[in-house]
């Protein structure tokens, strides 16, 4: 169903954790909320899951409202019908698997039989019917965060919140498990809000994703669109960006870096007196040895350190005008480029990004204001 | 906030949400005070008006008494402590305290580092003797050792005189308190330092061996500075105990004239007539220097931070002790033989000695002049199966109401957003500060005055034992809440359950083992307290510590006060040992 969030605010004692946040989900999307631990976005799922009570806005589940500071309304958490898998999985360790999922359609009072039944079935979905009468503290974390999808997905929930789900898995399993967290949320047309800090994983699950920071939303796009075109530098730095260099102000399409005696050319034009950097994938760099008098941006310097990665490698190269700049080369350049070797950097000018530092309206909380440590043990004063 | 949120009614104008005294803000207030307000006022009831009633008593003519409370206010009483005899007792305290305090770190960290971290003979017994003293009353240990060593007709006295020797040994003396208080505190030290020494990370003492140091020196640089705010920690709550301690010091203190600032309290009291404003300001004295301790306490707890404990259980390696290796075995079988062994021998002896006049440990010998029957006659005396079903009776009751509260209270502080969470945890807490001489004169004051006919009745006991306990009832039911993650409560909530219903089907049974063991500790506390009964007990409802007490008091039943203890000793450890039969499994 599809989740409207209005003029959000969540306050932590003096510390406002979310500030003003609307976002609207339609029906069977999949938002992913990405940011950095404190960002907010624990914060706002667990208002959603009304597991906080915000001080301000309002939140509205397939059309009915569930959250009203202005009004008064507030539904509880158990009234909702939201599905929420904790990062911790939470699955009771003094129950059976079966017992386990079983808990919300026994909420629900579903006959006997038919929660078996239903339980079974969910345990079906995601590959767990043959351990339903284990103890569920007799499985592994792969598994027990399966149970934790299934117990939520039995109760037919409005709409699914995952909050940070794969992150206290193993990088393998993380990979297959997001695979098909993805093949099931398409497959039931799931509404779902999922949180984390793991920028690949974003991209992979999300219709769109919201890059949270400092309580508020600095850009909500398509995952194809952030990762090509990220509102910020600071957005940029946090999706991988490696090369990220301040600019002098200026309008042109000449600039010059703020703390090197360096010129970059870029298709993009300056943003005047608006802070700003520009940004360039590592990816879109090219090490040669030979200079390429046909680019538009091309420097020299001296190789400080290759790591194979495979299919790829990475290149760090110190230029002469100061900085060092990340390539991502091909794997078979290791044998080509050694530490202390001269080399010429090129980039084109369409790769070179100008971008504001920050995304106006975002601004750090003051610093005074860290969640006051009385807060720590209330509620999840983190996030 | 998740336990408080309740659905609320729609309202009519919108507030505007900066204005904080809008009709819905007030109610939102109202709201997060409803819960807390109700335990923080059941909390003041049993515990701050009992303290507030001494200090009131310290500042005013006369104690509270049903229908008069005096307020007309003087500072008269705190004349009485410029006399000489109570500035004696304080002096008498505070070397007691430190003495004992200094000695007992000695002897627990000596056992802790010898059972956590040594390849001693016999490692899980010296764990055991480290530990016993804490199963054994420190007033039965008390008891015991005044029938061991009192002057002339203490059993060792009559020992040595049987072997030439002169009958030196005097309990009823400093040394004689600093011995029996160091050996019945020492556990303390032990089980803090024992806990701090083998959750050690290896990893710090590995990287000291790799980064050049001898074992020798590891010790020295790594292992006891990462062990000392336990050692700290420990020393002072073990002044603080040993200095408001009663019993210890009125069994073996008072016959000697040695007298302590609890001693003396309790004798002015129940002076005639009872000067009860001046001991109350004497009170108040005892309350500011644990308070101060306690603050300490805190402090250094604060700063535990950083001994790394990791809690995972992992194996330290040992260290050998060589030629050591005996000799440190005799020494710790040697503390075993003062601690307990002596004690229960001593009380062996005495219950079963026919005549209280022995000139010779060999008269024990003669035909008929030892017989243990008493313990059958005990055993089927009225007096004793009232004591002991009084005792049980309250014990329950106080260690199950004092679960329930503790459980209430820590929930509240943990797992909730209420408002006044700080009060609910600080006054839980009070009872630390304030030494049970000092509570039990309040609490005797405050259900004297009560309209609620409860003194007089074992339901005061069972009140006045929630009170005293609260802490460890606190502190027990705290970290077990904290060890269980709040997670799996609130995925029952979001899952449909209300959060009544999620609390009993998830949280409680998940802290079975801490509520259970939070339960027996309440229980073992109630059943061997004895200062608080003793300001409420009236001869209907002697418990079983007050009966030993009496028995001891009154010089001729020495034989039924052995017999009892000895039996008292066999309850007590019983139930000490269901809370390691639950942690097993």
């Amino acid at each position: 169903m599809d989740v409207t969030i209005a003029n959000l605010s969540l306050h932590y004692g003096d510390f406002q954790a979310v500030k003003d946040l609307s976002l609207d989900i339609a029906d069977g999307e999949s938002v992913v909320m990405l940011g950095q631990s404190g960002c907010g976005k624990t914060s706002t799922m667990r208002c959603v899951a009304g597991l906080e009570e915000p001080s301000a806005g309002s939140i509205s589940i397939g059309g009915r409202t569930v959250f009203d500071a202005a009004a008064g309304t507030r539904v509880p958490a158990n009234k909702r019908n939201v599905g929420l898998v904790f990062q911790s999985y939470a699955v009771w360790p003094h129950l059976t698997v079966l017992e386990n999922v079983a808990f919300p359609l026994r909420m629900q009072k579903v006959g006997k039989a038919a929660m078996r039944e239903k339980a079974l079935t969910t345990l079906r979905t995601v590959g767990l019917e043959d351990q339903a009468d284990k103890s569920a503290s007799a499985l592994s974390g792969g598994q027990m965060q399966r149970v934790a999808l299934a117990r939520s997905l039995a109760m037919e929930p409005a709409i699914m919140l995952l909050d940070e789900p794969l992150s206290n898995l193993d990088a393998r399993l993380r990979d297959d498990l997001r695979v098909e967290l993805r093949r099931l949320q398409l497959e039931l047309g799931l509404t779902s809000i999922y949180v984390t800090h793991d920028q690949s994983e974003a991209l992979a699950l999300a219709d769109r994703v919201a890059v949270m920071q400092h309580g508020r939303i600095a850009q909500l796009a398509a995952p194809t669109e952030i990762y090509e075109n990220p509102a910020s530098a600071s957005i940029a730095a946090f999706l991988g960006v490696l090369n990220i260099f301040a600019v002098r102000p200026s309008t042109g399409h000449r600039l010059e870096a703020a703390d090197h005696p360096l010129e970059l050319v870029s298709e993009s034009a300056g943003l005047g007196d608006v802070p700003a950097s520009v940004s360039i994938r590592p990816e879109h760099v090219r090490v040669t040895v030979d200079r390429d008098e046909q680019v538009d941006n091309a420097w020299e310097g001296v190789v400080e350190v290759t790591v194979f990665q495979g299919a790829t490698a990475r290149c760090s190269v110190r230029l002469d005008a100061g900085p060092v700049v990340e390539a991502t080369v091909a794997g078979s350049a290791i044998k080509v480029f050694h530490p202390g070797d001269r080399v010429h950097v090129h980039v084109d000018a369409r790769d070179v990004k100008v971008l504001p530092d920050e995304v106006p309206g975002i601004v750090p909380a003051a610093p005074v204001e860290a969640p006051r440590s009385e807060l720590v043990g209330a509620g999840r004063a983190g996030e | 906030m998740a336990a408080t949120l309740v659905e609320a009614p729609a309202e009519g104008p919108t507030p505007s949400p900066s204005a904080p005294e809008t009709p819905r803000a007030r109610r939102s207030v109202a709201r997060r005070w409803l819960g807390s307000g109700l335990l923080i006022a059941f909390l003041a009831f049993l515990i701050l008006v009992p303290a507030g009633f001494v200090l009131l008593a310290s500042m005013t003519d006369s104690v509270p008494r049903p229908g008069n409370i005096s307020l007309s206010p003087t500072l008269g009483n705190f004349g009485v402590l410029g006399v000489p005899e109570v500035r004696q007792a304080f002096v008498n305290s505070m070397v007691m305290a430190i003495a004992a305090t200094l000695l007992a770190g000695l002897i627990g960290g000596t056992l802790a580092f010898l059972a956590a971290r040594t390849d001693i003979r016999l490692p899980k017994l010296v764990y055991l003797v480290g530990l016993m003293p804490m199963f054994l009353p420190s007033y039965v240990g008390a008891l015991a050792w005044s029938m061991l060593g009192s002057p002339n007709a203490g059993l060792l006295n009559i020992g040595l005189r049987d072997v030439g020797l002169p009958a030196f040994v005097n309990m009823y003396s400093m040394p004689g308190l600093v011995l029996v208080f160091a050996m019945y505190y020492a556990p303390y030290t032990f089980l803090m330092v024992h806990a701090a020494l083998s959750l050690m990370s290896p990893d710090l003492e590995e990287a000291a061996q790799i980064h050049g140091s001898s074992t020798r020196t590891m010790l020295r640089r790594i292992s006891f500075p990462l062990a000392l705010p336990a050692v700290l920690g420990s020393a002072i709550l073990t002044f603080t105990l040993i200095f408001e301690n009663f019993p210890v010091a009125q069994v073996l203190g008072t016959p000697g004239g040695v007298d302590t600032l609890p001693t003396f309290i309790f004798r002015l009291l129940n002076a005639t007539p009872s000067r009860g404003n001046e001991s109350a300001a004497i009170a108040v004295v005892l309350v500011a220097v644990v308070i101060i301790a306690t603050t300490l306490q805190n402090r250094v707890i604060a700063k535990r931070s950083f001994t790394t404990v990791t809690g995972k259980g992992v194996k330290n390696k040992k260290i050998a002790l060589g030629r050591w290796r005996t000799p440190a075995l005799l020494g710790v079988l040697g503390f075993f033989t003062l601690s307990i062994l002596l004690p229960l021998l001593a009380l062996v002896v005495t219950a079963g000695r026919a005549t209280p006049y022995m000139t010779s440990i060999g008269d024990l010998f003669q035909p008929g002049a030892f017989d243990l029957s008493i313990i059958g006659t005990v055993l089927q005396s009225s007096s004793f199966l009232d004591a002991t079903g009084n005792s049980v009776v309250v014990s329950l009751v106080a260690a199950t109401a004092g679960t329930v509260l503790a459980f209430l209270c820590g929930y509240a502080v943990y797992r909730t957003t209420v408002s006044g969470r700080r009060l609910i945890e600080g006054i839980s807490m009070v009872p630390l500060a304030i030494p049970a001489v000092v509570l039990g004169m309040g609490l005797l004051w405050t259900w004297l005055v009560m309209p609620i006919p409860l003194y007089g009745t074992l339901a005061v006991m069972a009140v006045a034992f929630v009170a005293v306990q609260s802490p460890q009832g606190f502190r027990g039911i705290a970290s077990s809440i904290l060890q269980t993650d709040r997670d799996l409560e609130d995925s029952a909530v979001m899952l449909g359950a209300s959060r009544t219903r999620a609390v009993l089907a998830v949280t409680v049974p998940l802290m079975k083992v801490g509520l259970l063991s939070t339960f027996v500790l309440l229980l073992m506390l109630s059943m061997r307290e004895l200062t608080v009964p003793l300001f409420l007990y009236t001869t209907d409802t002697k418990i079983l510590s007050i009966a030993i007490y009496d028995a001891f008091e009154n010089g001729g039943a020495l034989r039924g006060a052995a017999a009892m203890s000895l039996l008292y000793c066999v309850v007590m450890f019983v139930l000490s040992y269901i809370p390691r039969r639950l942690a097993n499994r």
